[in-house]
C-alpha cells in the first residue's frame, strides 16, 4: 500500500532525487508526503528512521482510487488553493495548486501543513465539560441540552444581553452570517469577532 | 476599515494581490507580509524585480519584509499619521500632487492641506524619529513612481488613532492620484482566511450583515430578507433601545464581567460563547482570565480546546468539538474580495461536528428554528442564497453559490495578471467575482473606483455616501459629487450623481429586494451607489483630518502636552473607555520600553491550530521577546536568557530573550501566537488529556497595554510600554 511505498521500502533501488526532511522550506514536496504518511498512520513517531530517499515516480503516482478535491487554505486571507488527495474518505496527501491564479503553487509552511488540521492528534475528540476540576467526556446530546438550557436560563433571568457571542473569521461566509443572525434572533448586539482586533 | 469606508465608500482592499504586479512603487506600513501573507510576496517581488519598483517598508522593527525592501524606514510606534501627513505635505508643497484627479474626484483638499502643513519634515522628525531628509526622499520616490500601491495591516490599525492612520494612508493615495487604477490602490492585507467575509457578514456588534447598521431601517431590511415580523424581532430584545445600541466588542467584552470600567448595560455579562475564536489574542489577557472565572458559563466551540479551556479555573466550561473547515464546505472571501468555494475534503473526524450542524441543534433548542431556517433547506447553498439576497450594499447578490463553485472548479482558466478568465466556462469574469458583483451576469469588480471600465464590466466611481454638499469649518461650501466629465464609459450622466432610489417607490438600491434599482442603474451605465468625490475631511470623526496624537502610554512625555489624546468616551460600545485620564506622561519612568507585537510565519492567530501541528511546533517551539543588543548588554541579558516583561496593568510574562538588532534600543517585540502559560506558570495540566499543544508559551497579550481606537475600539497593541528584567 501507499504508506509502504512511501516509507517502508528498502533504499536499494532508489534513484535518488531528494531527501526527506522536516524543514518544508528545504523540500516542500517531501514534507507533504510525510504529512500524508502520518495521516494514514496516526501515532507514528517521525524519528530519523522514517527519513529515506524517495523515487521520483513514487512521488508522482496517485494513491489507488483516490480523488483530488480543490479547496482553500484556512490560514491567512491570501486565499491559496490546495489540492487535497482523498482515498476512501481519508485525506492522504496534499499537493500545491500550481494552476491557482493567486497562489500559483505557492505555500507557506502553514499552508503546506494544512492536512494536519484534520490529522492532528491534538484535536478535541468529543464534547467535554469540567466537573470538580476534571475534564469529563459527555455526549453531544447532553452537551447541547445542558449548554442551551443554561443559556436560556441566563437569558430568562438576566436578559438577552447577559450573553456575549464571539464569532469567527475562521468560518465560511455562510456560517459567519448565521452567527450574526443567531445573535439577532437571540435578541442582542453583543456579538463580535477577530476583525475588531 | 472605518477610516477607509469613510473616505470613499467601502472599507476593503481596493485592488488585489495580483494587481500589485502592475505597481511602480510599493509602500508598506505596519505590514510584515513576508511572514503574515507569504504567498502574496510573489506578486510584490514581481513588481519589485520586473518593474524595478521601489519597495518601501515602514516599521518600528526590521522585519523579514524589511529584509526585502529597497528602502527601510524605522518609525517610532504610534506615529504613523504624523509621518504619512508629512509625506502628503511634502508632496503638496512641491506641487507633486495629481491636480486633475483632485479637482475632479476629491473633496476637502484645501482643508486637509491646511492641517497637513503642520507636518513639516522637521516636525515629522521630532515626532517619528525619521530624519527630515528621509521624509523628503521617500516623498520624492512616491511622486516619481506612479502608480504606486499602499499596503498596511494591523501595524497601522492597532492604535488609539488607528482610524486616523488608515485615513492618512487613503489621503496619501488620493493626493498621488493612485486610486481607481491598476497598480495603485490601498491594499489592506487582512489577517485570518475569512476575515473579509466575516466582516462583510458583520459578525460585529455595530451592524447587521453587509454593513446595514443597527438602525430601524437596517432591522426592517433584514427582517424582510429573513421573512420574520419586525415586531417579533423587537420583542426578542430587552427594549428597542438595546436593539439600536452597539454591543460589546471582542476587545472589551470582559469588562462586561469584571466592570473595572463602568458599563452601560442593564446587566453584567453572565455567559460567553467562543465560536472559532481564541481568547489569548485579546489585550490585557490577565483581566480577561479574571472574567472567565466570574462567568456562570463559558462555551468553547472549536476544533481544538484553545487556551481559553486551560485558562478557565472553574467548573463553568463546556467544550464542543467543531470540525475543521476542511470537513465542511462554504464560501470564503479573500483579502482581494474574491469569493472562493472551500470544498469539503473529508467528513468530520473523531466525534466532531460541522458548524452548521451545531448551529442547527442549538437553534432547535432555543425555540426559533422554524423562523431561523424559514428560507434555508439545503445547507449551505440556501444560506448563500439568503445572504446574497440581503447583501445588496456590497453587491454579494450576484455571487450565487453555483457561480462561486464554477470559478473555484475552473481556477486554472484565470489570467494571473488580470485575474480575468480567458475562455472556458467563466470567460470574461474576474476570479472569485470580487464584490461588488451587481447582477447574476456581472463579472465582479477587480479594482474599486476604476472609471475606465463600464460599471457592467467591473468599473465604479467613488461612492456617494456622505450627502451632496458640505460646508467646512472655514465656511467653504463644496459639491460632494464628482465633477463634470468624470464617469464610467456608457454612463447616461456625464458627471457626478447621487445614489439611486425610488425606482421602486419607498426603496433605494440597498433596500429594493427585487434588485430592479440595481439593474436599472447598470442598464444606464451607472453605479447604483452614485458617483461622488472621495473625502479628505470626515466631519463625522473626532479629527476631521487625521492629526497626530500621542499614544496613551507615550515614551515621549514632552510631546503629550502638544499632541494630547482624546477626551474619555463614556459609552463606547457599552463601556467607559479612558483616553485622557489614561494618558499618564510619568508612566515612562517606570516602564521605559515600547512594546509591540506581531506575527511569525510558522503560527497563526492565537496559535491553537498551529501549535497543535507537530511540524510547525518543531519549527518554532518557543515564545520569545526580541530585545536590542545594546539594551540587552546594558541589562546584562544574554541571548536565550529568561526575562520578565511587565506591563503598567500588572501583567507579567516570563519569556526567552532573543537578542537582535531587528528592534531598536527602546523597543521590545513579542509574537502573539503563544498560549498555555500564564505569568510564569504552565497551564498544561488544565488541558483535556492528550490535547495539550506541542508548543506552549506565554501569551504576549498578558502584557499588551490599555488603549483602544477612538472609532472602532480596536486594541492598541502596537504602542504600549513595558519594563524588562532578568528572570
Amino acid at each position: 500500500m501507499a504508506f509502504k511505498r512511501a516509507v517502508n521500502e528498502k533504499r536499494s533501488k532508489a534513484k535518488v532525487t531528494r531527501k526527506f526532511t522536516l524543514n518544508p522550506k528545504v523540500a516542500r514536496r517531501s514534507f507533504l508526503k510525510i504529512a500524508a504518511a502520518s495521516a494514514a498512520f496516526a501515532g507514528l513517531s517521525l524519528g530519523p528512521k522514517v527519513v529515506r530517499r524517495l523515487e521520483a515516480d513514487e512521488k508522482k503516482a496517485p494513491y489507488p482510487g483516490s480523488k483530488i478535491v480543490r479547496t482553500v487554505c484556512t490560514h491567512c486571507a491570501v486565499g491559496c488553493g490546495i489540492k487535497a488527495e482523498v482515498q476512501n474518505g481519508v485525506w492522504v496527501r496534499q499537493e500545491v495548486a500550481s494552476d491557482h491564479p493567486v497562489s500559483r503553487g505557492g505555500h507557506c509552511c502553514k499552508g503546506a501543513g494544512a492536512i494536519d488540521m484534520v490529522t492532528s492528534e491534538k484535536r478535541l475528540k468529543s464534547p467535554m465539560k469540567r466537573v470538580n476540576g476534571k475534564w469529563q467526556k459527555i455526549s453531544w446530546g447532553e452537551a447541547l441540552d445542558e449548554v442551551c438550557k443554561r443559556l436560556l436560563e441566563i437569558r430568562e433571568k438576566h436578559g438577552p444581553d447577559a450573553v456575549h457571542w464571539n464569532g469567527s473569521a475562521k468560518v465560511s461566509n455562510e456560517m459567519a452570517y448565521l452567527q450574526r443572525k443567531l445573535a439577532a434572533f437571540w435578541g442582542t448586539n453583543n456579538i463580535d469577532h477577530q476583525a475588531r482586533i | 476599515m472605518a477610516g477607509v469606508a469613510n473616505t470613499w465608500g467601502y472599507g476593503a482592499m481596493t485592488n488585489s494581490m495580483n494587481d500589485i504586479r502592475h505597481s511602480k512603487c510599493i509602500f508598506m506600513l505596519g505590514s510584515n507580509a513576508a511572514e503574515a501573507h507569504p504567498v502574496a510576496m510573489q506578486h510584490i517581488l514581481y513588481a519589485k524585480e520586473v518593474n524595478n519598483a521601489p519597495l518601501i517598508v515602514v516599521d518600528p522593527r526590521f522585519t523579514k519584509l524589511a529584509a526585502k525592501a529597497t528602502d527601510y524606514v524605522r518609525i517610532r510606534p504610534g506615529t504613523d499619521t504624523a509621518f504619512v501627513m508629512g509625506l502628503v505635505n511634502e508632496i503638496v508643497t512641491n506641487g507633486w500632487h495629481d491636480k486633475d484627479f483632485i479637482q475632479k474626484r476629491v473633496a476637502g483638499f484645501p482643508e486637509m492641506c491646511e492641517k497637513a502643513s503642520h507636518y513639516t519634515p522637521e516636525v515629522v522628525e521630532d515626532i517619528t524619529g525619521i530624519p527630515a531628509s528621509e521624509v523628503k526622499r521617500i516623498a520624492r520616490i512616491l511622486a516619481t513612481h506612479r502608480p504606486g500601491t499602499v499596503i498596511w495591516c494591523m501595524g497601522a490599525t492597532q492604535h488609539s488613532i488607528g482610524s486616523s492612520n488608515t485615513r492618512a494612508l487613503c489621503i496619501l493615495q488620493l493626493v498621488l492620484g493612485n486610486m481607481g487604477v491598476s497598480g495603485g490602490g490601498t491594499n489592506i492585507f487582512r489577517g485570518h482566511d475569512n476575515v473579509q467575509g466575516a466582516t462583510d457578514m458583520c459578525v460585529l456588534s455595530h451592524s447587521l450583515p453587509a454593513y446595514y447598521g443597527i438602525k430601524d431601517g437596517s432591522w426592517k431590511h433584514w427582517c424582510r430578507v429573513w421573512d420574520v415580523d419586525y415586531e417579533w424581532m423587537k420583542s426578542r430584545f430587552h427594549s428597542k433601545e438595546y436593539m439600536n445600541k452597539k454591543g460589546f466588542t471582542l476587545a472589551r467584552w470582559y469588562q462586561g464581567v469584571i466592570q473595572e470600567d463602568k458599563i452601560n448595560q442593564y446587566t453584567p455579562i453572565k455567559a460567553v460563547v467562543f465560536w472559532g475564536c481564541a481568547s489569548n489574542s485579546q489585550s490585557q489577557y490577565h483581566k480577561l482570565k479574571k472574567a472567565l472565572d466570574l462567568l456562570d458559563l463559558v462555551v468553547i466551540i472549536d476544533p481544538f480546546p484553545t487556551m481559553t479551556a486551560a485558562a478557565c479555573a472553574k467548573d463553568n466550561v463546556y467544550l464542543l468539538p467543531s470540525s475543521s473547515q476542511y470537513e465542511t464546505e462554504g464560501s470564503v472571501t479573500s483579502s482581494s474580495r474574491q469569493i472562493q468555494w472551500r470544498f469539503k475534503v473529508v467528513d468530520p473526524v473523531h466525534d466532531s461536528k460541522d458548524d452548521y450542524w451545531i448551529m442547527n441543534e442549538m437553534v432547535k433548542r432555543f425555540g426559533f428554528h422554524d423562523k431561523f431556517y424559514k428560507n434555508i433547506k439545503k445547507i449551505p447553498d440556501d444560506i448563500t442564497r439568503e445572504l446574497c439576497k440581503g447583501s445588496l450594499t456590497i453587491g454579494y447578490n450576484g455571487a450565487l453559490p453555483e457561480r462561486i463553485k464554477k470559478h473555484t472548479l475552473n481556477w486554472e482558466t484565470f489570467d494571473v495578471d488580470t485575474l480575468k478568465a480567458r475562455g472556458g466556462p467563466c470567460d470574461g469574469e474576474y476570479y472569485g467575482l470580487p464584490w461588488p458583483c451587481w447582477t447574476e451576469t456581472h463579472p465582479g469588480t477587480p479594482i474599486l473606483y476604476d472609471i475606465s471600465k463600464p460599471v457592467a464590466k467591473g468599473g465604479l466611481p467613488f461612492r456617494a455616501r456622505f450627502g451632496t454638499e458640505h460646508t467646512y469649518w472655514n465656511g467653504r461650501k463644496e459639491n460632494l459629487l464628482a465633477a463634470e466629465g468624470v464617469y464610467n464609459p456608457g454612463s447616461e450622466v456625464k458627471g457626478g450623481y447621487p445614489e439611486f432610489k425610488n425606482i421602486v417607490p419607498g426603496t433605494n438600491w440597498k433596500t429594493d429586494l427585487s434588485q430592479k434599482t440595481i439593474k436599472e442603474a447598470i442598464k444606464r451605465g451607472m453605479a447604483p451607489f452614485g458617483n461622488a468625490r472621495a473625502r479628505c475631511v470626515c466631519w463625522n470623526f473626532p479629527d476631521q483630518v487625521p492629526v497626530h496624537r500621542e499614544p496613551l502610554h507615550s515614551p515621549r512625555p514632552d510631546l503629550v502636552a502638544k499632541y494630547p489624546t482624546y477626551p474619555d468616551k463614556k459609552d463606547q460600545y457599552r463601556v467607559y473607555t479612558r483616553f485622557k485620564s489614561e494618558q499618564r506622561p510619568e508612566l515612562v519612568k517606570k516602564f521605559p520600553y515600547v512594546l509591540i507585537t506581531g506575527r511569525m510565519v510558522e503560527h497563526m492567530g492565537g496559535g491553537a491550530e498551529t501549535r497543535s501541528n507537530k511540524y510547525l511546533a518543531e519549527l518554532k517551539p518557543h515564545m520569545y521577546a526580541e530585545i536590542n543588543v545594546r539594551l540587552a548588554n546594558n541589562l546584562g541579558i544574554r541571548n536565550g536568557d529568561m526575562i520578565w516583561i511587565e506591563s503598567p496593568e500588572q501583567g507579567r510574562i516570563k519569556v526567552m530573550a532573543k537578542v537582535t538588532d531587528r528592534v531598536d534600543e527602546k523597543t521590545i517585540f513579542l509574537p502573539f501566537h503563544f498560549g498555555g502559560m500564564f505569568m510564569g506558570k504552565s497551564l498544561e495540566a488544565n488541558y483535556p488529556k492528550g490535547t495539550e499543544p506541542y508548543a506552549i508559551g506565554e501569551p504576549a497579550n498578558i502584557v499588551t497595554n490599555y488603549g483602544y481606537d477612538i472609532i472602532t475600539q480596536i486594541q492598541g497593541t502596537k504602542e504600549g510600554l513595558c519594563q524588562v528584567s532578568k528572570a
